[in-house]
């Protein structure tokens, strides 16, 4: 464990504040116990000079070093204005009662710190404890609202407000996943996760600094050109038709994606990730939903054929933009209800959150993947032989849909009836641990980000996937591990690529409707392929 | 923003060395990018993928599925990866003065 930071090392100006010494990483189980990590590849000279690059061994947002005194000056003015916003109702109406809730009642007892995946799997530093980022707002906070006064500063004291400090607490919001296992911890429910996301927000919203890949190249991208991928409505089409062809050449069913049919039984809205990177997925919920005999439409509206909304992470007006987006869409094509895909944060976005904030008279029916492709399953139009899933397979289970929206049974139902060598990784459900990519950081890897993020943030989920395969590490024997997500996909896929593991362990991943493809006997057999190792 | 030169090419590149203004892109700039990835002498079968990566590019504003990029060069993924040993996005991409891909992929 490394030592505490006292919070004046937080504020006082240093080359590097937090060290993780890739040595001390706590060691992985099987074949990789004797694994020696090597030293992280070191910022870049010009990421040290010309960034505020001082927290720790990485960069996620690398904010430019502002020139002068004056400019930093008016970085903390605007800071501080943003603190002031995020706690009033005006400005914060979304937010501000779990925000308060969180800052007044931490009794500082660190029964979270346990919870938190990065603290633990990072050799218990310090600076990614989740109360430690936490207690840094929460001091800055006490001290705007008391002035600073004696009592105060002996309860809540010892932090200074300095550009330091609030460059390295930019830095700091974007190492957590924003998972919530800590609050889900916490004996009185304090949510570490919307602490950190707050952050972000206030420096989004204020200072108009966010992490490139989700904001300009994120959100804003997918308000401008219709999603996040780039691909245009006309792009989109044209890929989905080529998917069609693949999916009918592999299976030998015809599958044809409808568009933008009007009153149809359901919308289906992809991350539109998933078909550039994973066709095979949003090619297999065609299938299935052919064969099921469903009434479906993908929309070609720009904004809604990209069921991300990156807002969720960072920023409430980008969120807000891109999900009356998406709920006019639906609305536009008068289905009967919006079915998510295998996206987590998605289904955040549009229900945890989306019914909740839009006026009544736009809130549309919304039903997640998972329990609608169980009565697909079930209903008995899908001929399915489990004996075709003759591999070991395990489960991830995506923060957003499983630990907030408390959906467990449906995805292992379905596991348990068509992959008969299906095993749970330990602990699972509403206490599994995320795959490390959440929030955006599976698509975050520039500098060396990535490489943090694989070995520090997703070290617990590969930990849990080893676990769970230690019955059988042969490469030539296929194993599977099931990630209804997206952003999990990328971060597994990351993780695995980086230890090696389809190579020395046969691991390989991806959704679940490729599973229940896999086992449809209408279908040639083969849907997944596993090369040789 | 770091600046990467080689010989005469010298472009504004992202802190992973994708070009930040892919306008600029000609087969001079390709071949000095290719150096950053390994690969020093572009051949037929590299200028046919690169070519292919321009011009969806160009036609898209976006790079291609790797399934079509297959299927259309005739390649299959690991002979991209012998062409370029980083693979499609990271390798040939990036030679091909493409930025880097984005979202969730």
């Amino acid at each position: 464990m490394s030592r505490p930071i006292p919070f004046c090392d937080f504020c006082t100006p240093s080359e590097q504040l937090a060290h993780v010494d890739p040595k001390d990483l706590p060691p992985l189980p099987p074949p990789y116990d004797k694994w020696e990590e090597k030293p992280w590849t070191p910022l870049s000279q010009t990421a040290r000079t010309e960034r505020e690059a001082t927290l720790d061994d990485t960069l996620a947002v690398g904010v430019p070093k502002p020139k002068n005194k004056q400019e930093e000056d008016e970085l903390v003015a605007a800071f501080l204005r943003g603190l002031d916003k995020l706690f009033t109702s005006e400005n914060n109406w979304t937010f501000l009662h779990p925000l308060m809730l969180s800052m007044e009642h931490c009794a500082r007892c660190q029964t979270c710190s346990e919870a938190c995946h990065t603290f633990v799997e990072s050799g218990r530093n310090e600076v990614y404890r989740p109360a430690f980022r936490s207690e840094i707002l929460r001091r800055l906070y006490h001290q705007r609202r008391s002035g600073g006064g004696l009592l105060s500063r002996w309860q809540r004291g010892g932090i200074e407000l300095n550009w330091t400090t609030v460059s390295r607490l930019l830095e700091l919001s974007y190492r957590c996943n924003l998972c919530r296992r800590c609050a889900q911890t916490c004996p009185i429910g304090v949510d570490n996760g919307l602490i950190s996301r707050e952050i972000r927000k206030l420096f989004s919203q204020e200072l108009g600094i966010a992490a490139k890949e989700i904001h300009e190249k994120g959100s804003m991208l997918q308000l401008r050109v219709g999603s996040s991928t780039g691909m245009n409505s006309l792009v989109v089409k044209d890929n989905l038709e080529f998917i069609d062809e693949d999916m009918t050449t592999k299976t030998g069913l015809p599958v044809k994606t409808p568009w933008d049919v009007q009153g149809a039984d359901i919308l289906l809205m992809h991350n539109a990730g998933e078909i550039l990177a994973w066709p095979e997925n949003p090619g297999a919920f065609g299938i299935i939903l052919d064969a099921a005999g469903v009434k479906w439409t993908l929309s070609s509206e720009a904004v809604a054929y990209d069921a991300i909304n990156y807002g969720l992470w960072y920023d409430d007006v980008q969120y807000a933009r891109v999900l009356i987006k998406h709920v006019q869409a639906a609305a536009k094509l008068g289905v009967k209800k919006v079915i998510m895909g295998e996206c987590g944060h998605a289904h955040k976005a549009m229900m945890v959150i989306g019914n909740r904030v839009v006026p009544a008279d736009m809130a549309v029916p919304v039903e997640s993947t998972l329990p609608y492709i169980e009565s697909l399953v079930d209903g008995g139009k899908l001929k399915l032989d489990p004996k075709r899933n003759d591999f070991a397979v395990t489960l991830h289970d995506p923060c957003n849909v499983v630990r907030l929206m408390g959906i467990v049974e449906p995805q292992r139902r379905i596991l348990r009836k068509l992959a008969p060598k299906f095993r749970e990784m330990e602990p699972h459900g509403v206490d599994n641990y995320c795959c490390g990519g959440g929030s955006g950081f599976a698509i975050m890897s520039g500098n060396n980000f990535g490489e943090w993020r694989t070995r520090i943030a997703s070290r617990r989920k590969f930990r849990q996937i080893l676990e769970a395969f230690q019955d059988d590490l042969d490469p030539k024997h296929p194993k599977y591990v099931c990630a209804p997500c997206s952003n999990c996909k990328g971060a597994i896929r990351d993780v695995l690529k980086y230890y090696e593991a389809e190579e020395r362990v046969g691991i390989h991943y991806g959704g679940l409707v490729e599973l229940i493809v896999n086992a449809m006997t209408d279908a040639k057999p083969g849907f997944l392929e596993f090369s040789a190792a | 923003m770091p600046t990467f030169t080689h010989g005469s090419v010298s472009i504004a590149v992202d802190e992973d060395g994708f070009m930040e203004t892919p306008e600029v892109w000609n087969q001079d700039v390709a071949a000095a990018l290719a150096t950053t990835e390994g690969v020093t002498d572009l051949g037929d079968e590299h200028w046919k993928l690169v070519n292919y990566l321009r011009n969806y590019y160009l036609q898209y504003g976006v790079a291609p599925m790797i399934r079509k990029l297959c299927k259309e060069t005739g390649f299959d993924l690991k002979k991209v990866y012998e062409l370029f040993p980083s693979g499609p996005a990271k390798g040939a991409c990036k030679v091909a003065g493409l930025p880097k891909p984005t979202g969730c992929v």
